[in-house]
């Protein structure tokens, strides 16, 4: 009983401590996405996408 | 569908729904026999007699139409759907001014008592939740839902999904409001601000906001556009983000199911946290995301200029995303919540500062080349004076949530004159501004019946609401002062009814601001309807010209 419990705390423990990096990894992946030189013309043209419909 | 035309039969949708409805009518009939409440048999009945409409509706909508539903192409032009955005269009219209107007009266009530009439139906603890629900979920939900629908069809050149799937949405979700409007009036609550209504109208909000963002998906899914427009983003965080607080704020017990009354699965602080994560984040993604996608759109669309900075978009978008769902526990500075998380709390609302002004940069700086156009457009200036006042309250805002601040501002009307800066300033000024562009389209319109109109609109409301977040300024921060002054002997200096009676003046004023925001909202109205009515219609030429509109 008690080792299930160790068990359990440590993965909490991970868990609720590992996701914080992950969250500032992926939103620096997204920083980088959003500013990648190769993105621009891409963003460019949809910059523009309400002006474009008929 | 690949059927002879002369062949006619009811899709899977149609006789699904008769069935589903004819169903609900009958236990909804049950439902009213076995009643523990009148309250509770009052909205069954609605309910009932609701699914027999639909019904009737479904069944009339089938003779009427031709054998084959819509083509998703004429011409090879999207066939937009503009029926269902249009019913949402003139609902939020008529919403919006019931709830101005029961804000004028909750406010009148607060300076004048009597007003409160001695009925239960019409006091201020029933009202007041009347008119936050009919101002931000039925004035700024149908805006939502019917700019959304707009939206994602024009930037994903795609007719919306589904055949009764978007009546479904509108329909359902006024059906929604009706019951839980009905319900505050006759003391039904679940008491939690915001997320007031019973379990059997949250239960009905479920189903009708799950197929909401499925008709939202699918049409994402089905575009003809390769990049999705980051409006569409924002709309998308808004509807998912609102589905998972409803559910998690949502889990409660009914006493019977045939009675209104429930209870919530936890209680003590834990149910405190719960409501202001929730709370919070209704600001955040509904009131906030939503319409900063109403922004993206509308702005460029009016300006005839692009977004400014697209880069700046994704990235004040995932901010947002990332950083506002913590910020909850602001509302519960000095309470027993422990400490660390009132502290998160403050922490995380004073990062949202830069996202939120990342948006607020990227809205004004569309402008750039336009400027002059805010001279000649005042739909454009309501729009853009929407965005300042989004920079104004968002600056606010985590001002307060720090908590030497947020000691003397808490539980005084600071709050809410930083509500309504936001909720008249932004939310009101840009749904505003997407109307006076909507209607026109919707309806095949050239322009607007009067922009003289509108000017009369954005000076009428503009002086309200700087009357109205003036008054509740001055007179919270004069609250929260006279509540912690002190006496040489350590003596509090003022009985509470003294500051009471220091509120009066302001409490006149504050009315008088709401009323001229009213009387803005009704000269909206008579405009928007002399320009379904009376407006020149658009000569719909055969050259499609490129940005026109």
């Amino acid at each position: 009983m008690k080792a299930i419990l160790t068990v359990h705390n440590i993965a909490s423990d991970l868990v609720t401590s590992v996701w914080t990096p992950i969250f500032v990894g992926i939103f620096i992946a997204i920083v980088t996405y959003a500013l990648w030189p190769r993105n621009q013309a891409v963003f460019d043209e949809a910059a523009k996408m309400p002006l474009r419909e008929e | 569908m690949t059927q002879s035309p002369t062949a006619k039969s009811m899709t899977h949708g149609e006789a699904g729904l008769v069935l589903v409805f004819s169903l609900t009518a009958f236990f909804c009939l049950l439902a009213v026999a076995k009643a523990q409440d009148t309250a509770f048999a009052f909205h069954a009945a609605l309910s009932s007699a609701a699914s027999l409409w639909a019904v009737i509706a479904i069944v009339n909508r089938y003779f009427a139409r031709p054998s084959s539903l819509p083509p998703q192409e004429i011409h090879g032009r999207p066939n937009y759907n503009m029926g269902p955005i249009k019913f949402a269009a003139v609902m939020s219209v008529i919403w919006g001014i019931a709830g101005f107007a029961v804000g004028v009266l909750i406010a009148s009530q607060l300076a004048w008592p009597s007003l409160n009439l001695d009925l239960p139906w019409t006091s201020f603890g029933r009202l007041r939740p009347l008119h936050t629900s009919a101002v931000i979920f039925a004035f700024g939900g149908n805006v939502l839902i019917a700019t959304s629908l707009y939206v994602v069809q024009k930037t994903c050149r795609a007719r919306l999904a589904g055949d009764l799937a978007p009546w479904f949405v509108v329909i359902g979700y006024n059906f929604f409001i009706l019951i839980a409007g009905t319900g505050y009036l006759l003391g039904v609550t679940q008491s939690k601000e915001y997320a007031e209504p019973e379990w059997y109208a949250d239960l009905w909000l479920t189903i009708v906001w799950v197929v909401y963002l499925l008709v939202f998906l699918v049409t994402i899914i089905k575009r003809k556009e390769p990049h999705i427009f980051v409006a569409n983003w924002f709309y998308l965080a808004f509807i998912v983000t609102i589905a998972v607080l409803h559910l998690g704020n949502n889990p409660a017990l009914p006493v019977s199911v045939f009675g209104s009354k429930s209870y919530i699965a936890w209680g003590g602080v834990q149910d405190a946290m719960f409501q202001w994560w929730y709370g919070h984040n209704a600001v955040g993604f509904f009131l906030t995301a939503g319409f900063l996608a109403i922004m993206y759109y509308f702005i460029p669309k009016r300006a005839e200029r692009p977004v400014y900075s697209y880069r700046l978009s994704i990235i004040h978008f995932w901010a947002l995303i990332f950083l506002y769902i913590w910020a909850g526990p602001h509302h519960l500075h000095y309470t027993a919540l422990p400490d660390w998380a009132q502290t998160l709390g403050m922490t995380f609302s004073i990062m949202l500062w830069m996202p939120s002004w990342g948006g607020m940069i990227n809205g004004l700086m569309t402008l750039s080349g336009a400027w002059d156009k805010l001279r000649t457009d005042p739909v454009l200036r309501m729009l853009v004076v929407s965005v300042a006042f989004y920079g104004m309250s968002t600056f606010e805002g985590p001002m307060m949530s720090i908590k030497v601040v947020n000691s003397l501002s808490h539980y005084t009307d600071w709050t809410i004159g930083h509500v309504h800066s936001g909720a008249l300033g932004w939310v009101g000024f840009v749904s505003f501004g997407a109307l006076y562009c909507l209607i026109p389209w919707l309806w095949d319109r050239k322009g607007l019946y009067s922009l003289k109109l509108v000017n009369w609109h954005f000076w009428t409301a503009t002086i309200g609401i700087v009357l109205y977040i003036s008054a509740m300024w001055v007179s919270g921060i004069l609250q929260g002062l006279m509540w912690r002054a002190y006496t040489s002997l350590g003596f509090l200096e003022y009985s509470f009814i003294e500051t009471v009676e220091a509120m009066h003046p302001f409490y006149i004023i504050r009315a008088a601001g709401g009323a001229l925001f009213l009387i803005g909202s009704l000269i909206m109205a008579y405009n928007l309807w002399m320009t379904v009515r009376a407006g020149e219609a658009e000569v719909q030429s055969p050259v499609a010209l490129q940005p026109a509109e």
